[in-house]
Order: structure tokens, then sequence, then C-alpha cells
């Protein structure tokens, strides 16, 4: 089993209309994860209306033509199985799991509810109660309001990465009709870019047939280009403040605007260039310095955030009393500084690649993890033999190509930095 | 050895017996007395390890509140053997290797975990044996770690949710340690000398208060001589583990209270006083929380989501050693009264009283119970997580019967126990009522420098 490569485990069939299904037999344990995702997210929301593109995923779930959201949430339930649709910046991504004998049964809700929406007014008017009280209880959080605001002085209107601010997002998701939400269906879905991965203890040629009987005839559509070009560094650093009252802990964002993409050829050595720095609040620079030996952090991470079709934001981010929020940012900033100037250390780049090697063997223990992986070569058309030779890939990133990672996607002089919390302390 | 020659009470390796087994889970007892449970994986090439120490904020009282969790984050300080002046830190070590790590804190019990790939085992194992008793709890080190603990601690005062918890627990239990939450109080947190902590690990951290668990894909034989090799050198402890003795007497009477702080939206929680996990009216009592919130169908979902009173509602009955909650907790839809909201739920839970509930909902609540046990075993880190919190509220049996005790409840005994538990003298309510922030937030802008 051990030498079994991903390209000879994995059933990889692309249907006539363009959805594309792969599945990968585990029988570690009788369950099964079902992974979709269709290319629908709010990238496609019209600049007057954000939140349509979540709120059509969301409503999928709700009612289709043959049977109510209740029923549908029945025949689920009473087999213990799960099944989340949610709508992100790209895609809309379904995730469900089921004991491997009723992943018939997960599949046909899941097909039946892409397929033959009915978007039931009423279950409409709720959604969108629970989304703006939702909505509302997220700007409690700190980090949450650190990022938006960090999001919203970063991008252009136009750009996926654009934070529309709460109240008018709000206003949009009120404002919101069942027409709207059908317009907007029809427009998007399709199976032209439908991606479908089943993985656990399951038969492929079984999940297959399935498959192709239950999707084969579903119109392709139109599928949505993603063309948005790289986003320009900025400009000279700046510094806001959100001040929150009753919130004893402060969140701050730093960063500037990414430009790094998955299906970049120094992906792999700009993982390492950050990771370096900052992937891990309890091994990385950031965290061994501002955490373990200055003790001014809970939490101190570094990421590109969301790194798909299109470039987003590198950030750090950390939590502080506020008394310390100026001492952690002066630290950070210069562990980044440093960082740039020295470049990473060999001993760095040795832990960093097999910690990665390790971490991947890890994460295939887990039908998710599995299923993760799969749909992420294939959302990027990396291909299944990038699962294969991916450690090696890894293993083969030189000192230079991350010391040029580095120079090219980390700027300590270009930091927008945004502080949300009981800041300045009174 | 082969799966014949386990025979109950044998030596199969030095100072190892193996004790019992069942349903894949086999448990062996070290001469030191630490219980070592194994479980062979098919999933390939990765192997858990976790150490479950029977030591949780249960144990702290006041002075020392969060003092367990404190030594877990000084856990990771260094011995003398890992360390981050000769390179071999702990973190460190484990980063190198692709480790998925942590340990966490709770009101029973305190885990150090790691899911490797399978051939650094060893390496995990010479680990955890190591600061079982050998770790510095150093003066300079708790210094910083205390503002990082601090740290953890407003994290969660910003959350109205945790604090809510935090206070209804606080308020049901009067005498019983769950009165205080994991994280501790403020102060001690801030105060603890760390002389407190060092007695802390030298009356807990010992091989026979402590539960090794190991899952996934490894040879057993060869596994056994590695945990003989490192953990069994470690002697007993030279004195009794400490019981905790404190009881929680009946509650007499109704406590309600108001959290008045900043926020958005308001927040209702009802706790009624549940037994402990080994009690036989655990598993109506957890089949009732389920039926009344986990899924769309559900009694108080139908009744609060979907009626448009709440954004969500969750129930939840703790499983621990000891009497725990049976909590319910509504987040309010921005402009719905509390009182509307408890009277609903009051409401329904009196209907249950008097009409009991369906057999369609008892099945499905059922069901997902089998589920969630077999979703459970996905990956060797979630059923080492599985069977320690088991291990930490009973014992790794009571995970193999949870499944068939849930199957044999009858919706009779849904309703006994709704009866006899979910009384207005066994209630304790809790509302957040969020006031308007003072005033437009402040975006101050500053140009140029960023300091």
């Amino acid at each position: 089993m051990i030498d079994k490569t991903f390209v000879e485990r994995t059933q990889r069939v692309r249907l006539p209309n363009g959805v594309t299904l792969l599945v990968y037999e585990n029988p570690a344990n009788p369950t099964v994860h079902v992974s979709g995702a269709l290319r629908a997210g709010s990238f496609l929301d019209p600049q007057n209306q954000p939140g349509l593109a979540q709120i059509t995923a969301s409503m999928l779930m709700r009612g289709t033509r043959r049977r109510t959201k209740v029923e549908i949430a029945r025949d689920l339930e009473d087999v213990g199985a799960e099944l989340n649709i949610s709508g992100n910046r790209f895609l809309v991504r379904a995730s469900g799991q089921a004991l491997s004998k009723d992943a018939p049964r997960l599949l046909a809700n899941l097909v039946e509810v892409l397929r033959e929406p009915a978007f039931p007014e009423d279950e409409l008017t709720r959604l969108k109660q629970q989304v703006v009280g939702q909505l509302r209880r997220q700007q409690e959080q700190t980090q949450v309001r650190a990022l938006e605001r960090f999001l919203q002085l970063t991008y252009d209107r136009t750009h996926p990465f654009y934070q529309v601010p709460i109240e008018e997002r709000i206003a949009s998701v009120e404002a919101l009709t069942v027409d709207d939400v059908a317009a907007f269906y029809a427009q998007h879905y399709g199976a032209a870019t439908l991606i479908v991965i089943v993985v656990g203890d399951i038969q492929s040629a079984a999940i297959e047939g399935i498959v192709t009987e239950l999707l084969g005839d579903w119109t392709p559509g139109q599928p949505a280009e993603i063309a948005v070009g790289r986003t320009e560094p900025r400009r000279e650093p700046r510094r806001e403040i959100i001040t929150m009252r009753d919130k004893p802990n402060v969140d701050i964002v730093l960063g500037h605007p990414g430009q790094l993409r998955r299906t970049d050829p120094d992906y792999y050595a700009a993982y390492i260039a950050n990771a370096a720095l900052g992937h891990s609040t309890l091994s990385s620079r950031l965290g061994l310095r501002v955490r373990d030996e200055e003790g001014l952090t809970y939490g101190i991470v570094s990421r590109f955030l969301d790194p798909g079709l299109v470039d987003g934001p590198w950030l750090v981010s950390l939590t502080v009393n506020p008394e310390n929020v100026d001492r952690a940012i002066d630290s950070t900033v210069n562990i980044i500084t440093s960082y740039v100037e020295e470049g990473i250390t060999e001993r760095e780049l040795e832990d960093e690649k097999s910690s990665f090697v390790g971490s991947f063997i890890v994460s295939l223990g887990t039908n998710a993890g599995i299923a993760g992986h799969l749909l992420s070569v294939e959302v990027y058309g990396l291909g299944i033999e990038h699962l294969d030779v991916l450690p090696e890939l890894v293993k083969s990133v030189t000192r230079d190509e991350v010391n040029a990672a580095i120079a090219k996607y980390i700027h300590p002089e270009q930091l927008l930095t945004v502080i949300a919390g009981e800041y300045p302390p009174e | 050895m082969t799966d014949r020659e386990l025979v109950e009470g044998r030596e199969v390796a030095e100072g190892i017996v193996f004790t019992d087994q069942e349903g894949g889970i086999e448990e062996y007892r070290l001469s030191n007395g630490m219980k070592l449970l194994l479980v062979q994986q098919r999933t390939p090439r990765v192997v858990a390890l976790m150490v479950l120490y029977h030591v949780g904020s249960r144990n702290e009282a006041v002075g020392h509140t969060g003092a367990t969790h404190l030594l877990e984050h000084m856990m990771f300080k260094g011995t003398p053997t890992f360390n981050r002046e000769r390179g071999t830190q702990i973190a460190a070590i484990l980063k190198r290797i692709g480790a998925h790590f942590n340990a966490t804190t709770w009101y029973d019990r305190t885990n150090y975990f790691e899911a490797v790939p399978a051939e650094q085992l060893e390496l995990v194992i010479h680990l955890e044996a190591d600061r079982m008793r050998n770790s510095w709890i150093r003066d300079e080190d708790r210094e910083s770690e205390r503002i990082v603990v601090r740290n953890e601690l407003e994290r969660g005062e910003n959350d109205p949710l945790r604090v809510l918890d935090q206070h209804a627990w606080a308020i049901a239990f009067r005498e019983h340690p769950y009165h205080h939450p994991t994280i501790g109080w403020r102060s001690d947190v801030e105060n603890v000398p760390t002389a407190r902590l060092r007695e802390f690990y030298h009356t807990f951290y010992w091989p026979n208060n402590a539960t090794t668990i190991i899952v996934g894909d490894f040879d057993r034989q060869h596994t056994l001589g590695l945990v003989a090799r490192y953990f069994g050198q470690i002697p007993r402890s030279p004195h009794p583990i400490p019981e905790v003795y404190t009881k929680e007497p009946p509650q007499q009477g109704e406590r309600r209270f108001h959290l008045r702080r900043a926020g958005e939206v308001g927040i209702v929680q009802l706790c009624y006083h549940t037994p402990e996990a080994r009690h036989p009216d655990i598993y109506p009592l957890a089949l009732l929380s389920r039926l009344l919130t986990e899924g769309v169908t559900t009694r108080l979902y139908q009744r609060l989501v979907d009626a448009g009173l709440a954004i969500s509602v969750q129930a939840h009955v703790t499983e621990f050693r000891d009497p725990g909650l049976l909590e319910i907790t509504a987040v309010l839809r921005p402009g719905v009264e509390h009182q509307r909201v408890e009277e609903e739920i009051i409401d329904e839970l009196e209907n249950i009283k008097a009409k009991g509930v369906r057999q369609d909902e008892l099945v499905r609540a059922q069901r997902k119970v089998e589920a969630d046990v077999y979703f459970a075993r996905d990956g060797a880190l979630n059923y080492a997580f599985a069977l320690g919190e088991s291990e930490s509220s009973a014992d790794w049996r009571w995970f193999l019967e949870y499944v068939p005790r849930i199957q044999r409840v009858t919706p009779d005994e849904i309703r006994r126990v709704a009866n006899q538990y979910l009384l207005r003298d066994n209630l304790t309510v809790g509302w957040f009522v969020p006031l308007p922030a003072s005033g437009p937030e402040s975006h101050q802008l500053a140009e140029g420098e960023n300091r």
C-alpha cells in the first residue's frame, strides 16, 4: 500500500459536460468523505450586491424542486450523514461525510441540491435574518475587524480580496430577492467547473457509475473566468486603530499585497520562505522570539492568505495585551527586517523541508486530508502526479531560491498595520 | 508475538503485562503503574502518541487556579536532553519531523500528543517519557510564559459566549472545582509562584497517574520494547496521587445572572446539573441534548432558528469524571428579547417532560451518535483523542460501550431523565446583554512611520 502512487490509487474521470470526478479507495475506516467545488464564489458578486454568491450557495440546502429543507436534512440525519455547502472567495465548497454504505445517499443529496434548488421565498427570508445576525456577531470579534479593515485598505473595490464594509454588506443581503439568487444560479452554476472528490472505504467503479448517472446530463453552463492582474506592492507604511470596548485582547494584522499564486513556479520556495519566518507559533522565527523568549503573545503567525488562482495578501497576525502592542509590533518588524536582510539559514531550510515532508505524510492519515490534497491539485490544474512528486519537489528547493522568494514576497518597509481591541489602553 | 499469544497477565516486554483487550483496543500495564493502550490501524505510515495525565483544573483551588494549564505550557520549555541550548528544543524537534503536535488542558486531564510519520515513533516516545519527570520549571521561563498565558486568557475574555459560559459554571458550581475555568482566574495566573507549579508537577506527573495511547501503523512487539525502554525506567510516585473529594451539594433553587458588556448580539444560556460520565443517565441525557439542537430537524432549531428568534442554538451535556451540566445556549437574533427565547426553551423542555419524544427523532439522534463514533476513528490522532477523553472521564471501555448503551435508550427513559434533571431548582440561567460600544469607533490614521 505504501508503494502505490496517487496516480495509481486515484480514479480520475472527466465527463463530457466537464464534471471531474476523483475517487480514492481508503479502506482504513468504514466511512466516506465527499468534497465538491464549483467556481461560483464571491468574486462573481455584482458590485452592488455583495453577499449574493454566499447567499446563493447557502440556499442550495434549503429546498429543491422535489423536497423541502427539512426533508433533505431528515434523509441525511436518518443515517447520521453530514453535508455542508458554503461559498468562499472563489469557490462554492461542499463537504460531507457518512458511513461508507451511505455514500450513494450522500452523493444523491449533494447532486439534487446542486442541480435542482428551488430557492423558496420563506427560506431566503430566514437565511437573510441568520446571515445578518452572524455578520453582527462577527463584528464583536477583534480578529475579524482587524482583517476586514486590512483588506479594505489593501485592495481596490473590484478586487476579489477586497472586503465590503459591514453596513453595506448587511444592506445588500437584506435587499436580495429570490429573483436575484435564481439569476445568479442560472448564470454561474453548471457542470463545467464542478469537481467531486470521494475518499473512503468505497469501490471506485460503483462511485463512478453513480456520479455519471447523477451528473452526466447536467448542462455545462458558462464557466466564469478569473482575470485579475497581480496586485502591485504599495506605497508607504501606515497604521490604523479600531478601538473596541471590553476587548482585553488586541488583534494586530501587519502585511501587504502578497503577489503569490498557487501555480507559480516558485510557490514552494515562497512557502518555505514564509514558513521559517512564521508558519508556526511554537517553532518559527516570529514565535520563537515574540512568544517563547519575550512572552508578548499567545499566538503569532505569518502566511500568504489563500494564495490560489489570484494572489492575496501576505500578512502577520498576532494577539497581545493592550500594554504590549508597541513592543510586540517593534519586535515583529525587527525580526522580519533582519530575516529579509540575512535570509534563511541552512538549518531553517532543512528543518522546513523535512517538516513539510513529514507533515504531508501525516495529513494523508484521514479521508478529509487526502480529499483536501486531491481537490487542491485539481482546482489548480496541477495534475494528480503532482502529489507523487511533491516531497521531492520540496526537497529540491535551494537556499538561493528561498532567499530570492524572501526578497520578492516579503517587504517590511511596506507594512500596513491594523490594531483592533481595547487600544490605546485607558 | 501473535494475537493468540496475548494472554491476560502475561509479561509481553520487560515490565509490561498484557491486561485486557476488546474491539481492537489492547490494554497493558507497566510495573510502574502506567496504563498503555495500543490500537493498530490500517492507516498507512502514520502513528499517533498521546500521554494523558489524570490532572486538570479539577485538581486546583483558589490561589493556583490555572496552574495545571500554566504547567502544560512550561512542559515545552525543555529538559536536560531536549532544550534550546543543545538545538533540541521540543517544538523544533517536533517541527523537524513534521509532527502534528500540541498539548491541551481540561477539567479532568492534561494531554500531550503527536501524530508523526511511523518511523518517528521512537523519538516521540523518548521525548514524552523524558518530560514526564525531567522538565525544567524555571523562574525565567515562567516569567515570559505567564504573559503568554495571560494573553490566552484575554483572548477568551474577548468572546461573550466564553465569558458567559465561565460565569454560568462559576454560579452553578459553588463548591466543586468545576467552579473555576481551566484557564484560571486572572490574578492567579499572574501571581502563582513557580514553586507551586513545580509542586504540581511533582505531585501529578508520574507513570501511575498517566495513560499512554498509541494508535496507527506500528509493529506491536517493537513498540512494546520502546515503551519498556523509555517509560519503563521511570519509578512509580513515592506518594499516593491525591484524590479530589469535594462534592457539589444539590442545588436548591434557580440561580440567575446578567452579564452586561459591549457587544452586538444577546445570548441566553440555561444550565442544569447532570451526573458524571459513568452514570447510566448520561446516555438518555446525551440523546436528549442531541435531539434538541443537532441538525435542522431538531426541536429547538425549528422553534428558535427557523422561527427567526435565534441565529444559533446548541445543547450539550458534559461527560466528565464528576457531575457536570447540560447546557443550552441560544445566540439571539438582533432585536429579539431574552425573555422570549428563555420561555420558548423552557416550554419545549416542559413539552418533552409532559409528552416525551417520538421514536423517529430518537432513532435519528442514535444514528448520529453511531456515525460520529466512526468519524472519530478516521485518523490515528482523532482516535487517540476519543480514547483519551474516555480514559479521562471513565476508562477506554466506556468508549466501546457508548454506542450499545446509546442504542438501548428508549423514549420513556428520555422522558424520565427530562423530568428528573430539567427542574427549576436545578437551573442556572445566564443572559448576555450587549451594550452598545461607546461612541463611534476611532479610525486613527498615521501616515508615514510604522514602528
